[in-house]
């Protein structure tokens, strides 16, 4: 019914490496590699064992001395019968070898095929699948830490806590309904409102750790911000170590926005340089500083030069105080050009490179650290599917608590309980009511 | 006598009544087959019908046109309204019935159908040919012809009952088990089980010390399970409570040894909210007392019922406890409580029309199909009766959705999930409880129920002009503004805020303190607003449900339609999940065995996950029918 064909791909990244290793799985993985390899019979050799041999390709050509590795189902990556090719690095010696796997019978994988199979066979559950995407395409240290974490299910075990605490709600609440006529104790509200509260502290903490997911995959969102001229170029360019804006004395230079990347600390942060704020006639002036607010109001931090030589202006009190409560860093840029080096927040000379900014640098991974928390890695969530239905979960318990609040009765604040049960359910696997019943049952003395 | 029927009913008990009612309402020709017609319509267990959940059923069954509301209501000795306090979607109507008058209630209604044939005999064998039924065999020699047979043998089916250290067979106390069946219904391919279930002691009333026990009267405006119901009994009666202590636990448990439930006696399940005292004190140790409700068996017996004592320990144990109980000191004891065995079918044998998958035109209802409960077997009844029928018409079965009715709810979770103790109804396995409240039930259903010829024309006109008060009176809501004045004393006094300008009356009902009768006295506007509608419910009550509910109701129906979709991915007809070696073995046999029809169906099968389904939503996707 469904094809049980054997896939093969090259598992390393293409490029200049010491060793590239070229996978294939399926039932015929053994068949296809030992018809290749000259050395032990493949299909003889026990489960994990790597192999040393000659690797030839079907038109008896040697093409390099590999390792062969075979692993055999059920307990490898993906179920299935699995050989793993190491073989000297580069493309080109990578791809012989691919090919002579295909021409031995073996499918060229599509993207993401042997993942699909380690989710298709049940090694790994949805949330690991996904977690691999991230780790395969994790571009920081943290981010690839986090998704190792979530790839070994530190992350599931933090969601199962939240579940029973909803299952629990759920169970007090039906018991309520169903088993009106009991003799059993129905919690109180108040403990009942205790109990939601505490599974929106999870929810809370879970979602927290989201932001701190997105932050780690995609950097975290600095915006350099100020008025025309203060410095915020150069800045940018400073703390990128890159000329990545052009700068010129002239204000209002930078119309539209400007990205640079910079890792810190392990950290990966993502500057953003926006249009001098200021009112100006000029149309497309004015279209920059309207991004300009736009991605202020986005910023994970925003960085606010001015210059030192026109201390704070009024424009640039009005321009802080719309920051409100986000996290500023005050830099006051262009010491070289006061004698007198006082002023608001950290006070430096952006033009001066890399070096010159260090302290900016010490103040954004502190900022970060203070709004993300102790990133614990294993409560990081990684993907935007979780975050949905955790977000929904988190809404319900929001609602449900409201509804306990209006005293409302429990067939209406039961409604949120399972809402957030059925979100929760999408990512750690159902709540039905057959749970339900069963938690009541295993619980309280019931029937007559 | 005549030997060709349309519909043979086997069993006279809720389900095999309301199944034959529906059949022959529906025009069949309809033959009922009982052991004794004396005990058509008995209440084997306790003298009660309804409850949350079960009350819902009642009311579902009584808007197509059943049986069983009626007779609650004509039988009645007792209504209460149960969670009264909470939601109206979840107010479950419950009532103490007097057990004699309802089973000649329901023995009547079945003489009034046209076309109803009863017949006292026991069916010992079913003719199948080719796959298909085609009649029945009799221990007095006869058979009968049908293109359809519906089995509700209930406790029957190699019914054994255990009494302490004696057993012996037997369908319910005093009457004797029906066998041959299982053997014959094993060799065409059914796998059978064994579940238990039990019943307390019954106590003579005369010998129960009244002053020390809790009364537990009726309510004082009863409400009837029928839609038709136009008055209640004004004398009522009422139940006791009393509770068990620990000198009562200790002597149960010096019977533990000689009981049927300890010793290995017993194999069958019994269910976990139904359970026995023994396993009552035994589970939950630390529990110093349970509840006990005293409930009357009818106006003309001083018989009693003692609701939660359910046992099968030997009867000295039973007596010895009960005296030590607070009333019951110098109870006499008319009947031991006891245990009873029964065979019945893995519902996953079934398709939704409640035929069986095995042989073309036999209907299983009721207890046979792992059910508990007067209400739940009485409404698989009514199922089986109506798609009996509808088989023979050569016509689509009558299938509920979970968010139709508690009916669908029961079905589908008996096809989809199987039951491994008897199942019995809770609010809480219907994921729309919402939509499926107890006042709407003749608007959820009464319409399908007319189109299929079930319900009389009374019925369908007061159903039409109930819908339509409510529906009147909610728009003169909406167009009646109050003033200040009339209403602000009221609003006041309940703890809302006062209005400062006219308000659409509808505004205020809303507001979740507002009771809308006491609103409309208050303002004096009732007589301009109501519109009256037949029946006992008031219409205030159905507007008040509708109007404070909306948002809500509204929710829940989106979620429906959500589900609906997942409803809608068929699985292809003989996909075999055998070969989907990618998800758990448990997933694999359980859709082997139950073979849903659609993804949703899929989804809420016991044993597969999300991750299951996960996967079969991919390989649904790439599978191509070849």
């Amino acid at each position: 019914m469904f094809a049980q064909d054997t896939i093969a791909a090259i598992a390393t990244a293409p490029g200049l490496a010491a060793l590239t290793i070229v996978r294939l799985s399926g039932p015929e993985a053994r068949q296809v590699a030992s018809k290749c390899f000259a050395g032990q019979d493949l299909t003889a050799v026990e489960s994990h064992t790597a192999n040393v041999g000659m690797w030839v390709g079907p038109g008896g050509d040697r093409i390099d001395q590999v390792v062969a590795t075979v692993f055999l189902a059920p307990r490898t990556s993906t179920g299935e019968d699995v050989v793993e090719i190491t073989c000297h690095g580069g493309d080109y010696v990578a791809a012989l070898v691919l090919q002579s796997m295909i021409e031995n019978g073996a499918r060229l994988a599509r993207p993401g095929e042997f993942t699909q199979r380690a989710f298709l066979s049940g090694k790994i559950d949805l949330a690991q699948a996904e977690a691999i995407a991230d780790l395969i395409h994790s571009t920081s240290e943290r981010a690839h830490r986090t998704s190792l974490a979530a790839y070994e299910g530190h992350y599931s075990e933090q969601l199962e806590k939240l579940r029973t605490a909803i299952l629990e709600l759920c169970a007090l609440a039906e018991l309520e309904i169903d088993f009106t006529d009991e003799d059993v104790e129905f919690v109180d509200r108040t403990e009942l409102r205790e109990l939601v509260k505490h599974a929106l502290n999870q929810t809370d903490e879970l979602l927290r750790s989201v932001r701190l997911g997105t932050v780690v995959r995609e950097g975290i969102r600095v915006v350099i911000a100020g008025r025309p001229n203060a410095g915020k170029s150069t800045l940018l360019n400073s703390l990128s170590g890159r000329d990545r804006a052009i700068i010129s004395e002239q204000p209002g230079t930078t119309r539209d926005v400007l990205e640079a990347d910079a890792e810190f600390d392990g950290l990966r942060f993502r500057f953003t340089d926006t249009a001098g704020l200021r009112q100006s006639t000029d149309l497309i002036e004015q279209e920059g500083v309207r991004r300009a607010h736009d991605m202020i109001a986005k910023a994970d931090i925003v960085v606010y030069v001015y210059d030192l030589v026109y201390g704070l202006t009024e424009e640039d009190l009005d321009a802080l105080e719309e920051t409100g409560e986000k996290a500023t860093i005050l830099v006051g840029n262009k010491t070289d050009l006061v004698r007198q080096h006082t002023g608001e927040g950290l006070l430096l000379s952006a033009k001066e490179g890399p070096e010159a900014v260090i302290p900016l640098v010490h103040e954004l991974v502190k900022q970060a650290a203070e709004i993300f928390g102790n990133p614990d890695v294993s409560r990081t969530v990684m993907n935007a599917r979780h975050k949905n239905h955790l977000k929904q979960a988190h809404e319900a318990l929001l609602r449900a608590g409201a509804a306990l609040d209006a005293r409302k009765s429990p067939d209406i604040f039961s409604l949120d309980l399972h809402a957030a049960a059925r979100e929760l359910g999408m990512i750690t696997g159902v709540i039905t009511n057959e749970t339900v019943l069963g938690a009541i049952f295993s619980r309280f003395c019931i029937g007559k | 006598m005549f030997s060709r029927f349309d519909v043979i009913v086997v069993g006279g008990g809720h389900a095999g009544t309301e199944a034959a009612a529906a059949a022959a309402r529906m025009g069949a020709r309809t033959l009922l087959i009982t052991m004794n017609l004396e005990a058509i319509g008995r209440m084997s267990c306790n003298p009660a019908i309804g409850g949350i959940g079960k009350g819902h059923i009642v009311r579902e069954i009584d808007a197509c046109g059943g049986i069983m509301g009626r007779a609650a209501d004509a039988a009645g000795i007792q209504f209460r309204m149960l969670n009264r306090r909470k939601g109206p979607a979840v107010w479950g109507p419950r009532a103490q019935s007097d057990r004699i008058e309802y089973a000649a209630f329901v023995r009547a209604a079945l003489e009034e159908v046209p076309g109803l044939y009863m017949r006292a005999d026991m069916v010992t064998a079913l003719e199948v040919v080719g796959g298909r039924i085609s009649g029945v065999r009799t221990r007095l020699g006869r058979t009968f012809h049908a293109g359809a047979v519906i089995l509700t043998n209930g406790t029957f089916m190699n019914g054994l009952i255990h009494v302490g250290e004696r057993q012996f067979g037997g369908g319910r106390m005093g009457e004797r088990q029906s066998t041959g069946l299982t053997g014959q219904l094993q060799e065409l391919g059914f796998e059978s089980g064994r579940l238990k279930t039990g019943t307390p002691p019954r106590v003579d009333g005369r010998t129960i010390d009244y002053t020390a026990v809790k009364e537990q009267p009726g309510d004082e405006q009863p409400m009837p399970f029928s839609f038709m119901t136009d008055a209640l009994t004004d004398d009522q009666m009422s139940c006791h409570l009393t509770w068990t202590n620990p000198q009562v636990h200790a002597v149960l448990r010096k019977g533990f040894e000689r009981s049927p439930m300890f010793n290995g006696r017993i194999g069958g399940t019994g269910p976990r909210y139904c359970p026995s005292i023994e396993d009552k004190i035994d589970r939950f140790a630390s529990r110093e007392r349970h509840q006990l409700f005293l409930e009357p068996e009818g106006r003309r017996t001083t018989e009693v019922y003692v609701n939660g004592f359910s046992t099968s320990l030997p009867e000295d144990v039973q007596e010895e406890a009960l005296r030590l109980i607070p009333g019951l000191e110098k109870v006499h004891m008319l009947r031991p409580g006891y245990a009873i065995e029964y065979d019945y079918f893995p519902p996953h044998q079934l398709r939704y029309s409640l035929e069986t998958k095995n042989v073309r035109g036999l209907f299983f209802a009721g207890q046979i199909n792992g059910t508990t409960g007067y209400e739940e077997a009485a409404a698989q009844g009514l199922i089986a009766g109506i798609n009996a029928v509808r088989t023979l018409e050569g016509a689509a079965p009558v299938i509920l959705r979970r968010s139709e009715a508690y009916i669908g709810v029961l079905i589908d979770d008996l096809i989809a999930k199987g039951t491994d103790e008897p199942y019995r109804m809770f609010t809480s396995r219907a994921e729309h409880r919402m939509l499926l409240r107890q006042d709407n039930a003749d608007a959820r259903l009464t319409p399908l129920a007319q189109r299929l010829g079930l319900v009389s024309e009374a019925r369908c006109n007061r159903m039409q002009s109930r819908r339509d008060a409510v529906q009147l009176t909610i728009d003169r809501l909406s167009n009646h503004a109050l003033s200040p004045e009339s209403v602000n004393p009221y609003l006041r006094k309940v703890g809302t805020t006062p209005i400062v300008e006219p308000t659409k009356a509808i505004r205020l009902v809303r507001r979740p303190e507002v009771n809308f009768h006491d609103l409309l006295r208050a303002a004096d506007v009732a007589d301009q607003i109501v519109i009256p509608a037949p029946g006992m419910e008031p219409v205030e009550q159905l507007v008040e449900t509708s109007v404070k509910y909306a948002g809500y109701v509204e929710r829940q129906e989106e979620e429906a339609r959500r589900m609906a979709s997942m409803e809608s991915r068929e699985i292809p007809a003989g996909f075999d999940f055998a070969t989907v070696n990618n998800i758990s073995m448990e997933a694999r046999e359980k859709l082997g065995k139950i073979q849903p029809e659609t993804l949703g169906q899929a989804s809420r099968i016991s044993g597969v996950s999300p991750a299951d389904i996960a996967v079969l939503m991919v390989l649904l996707r790439s599978y191509a029918p070849s």
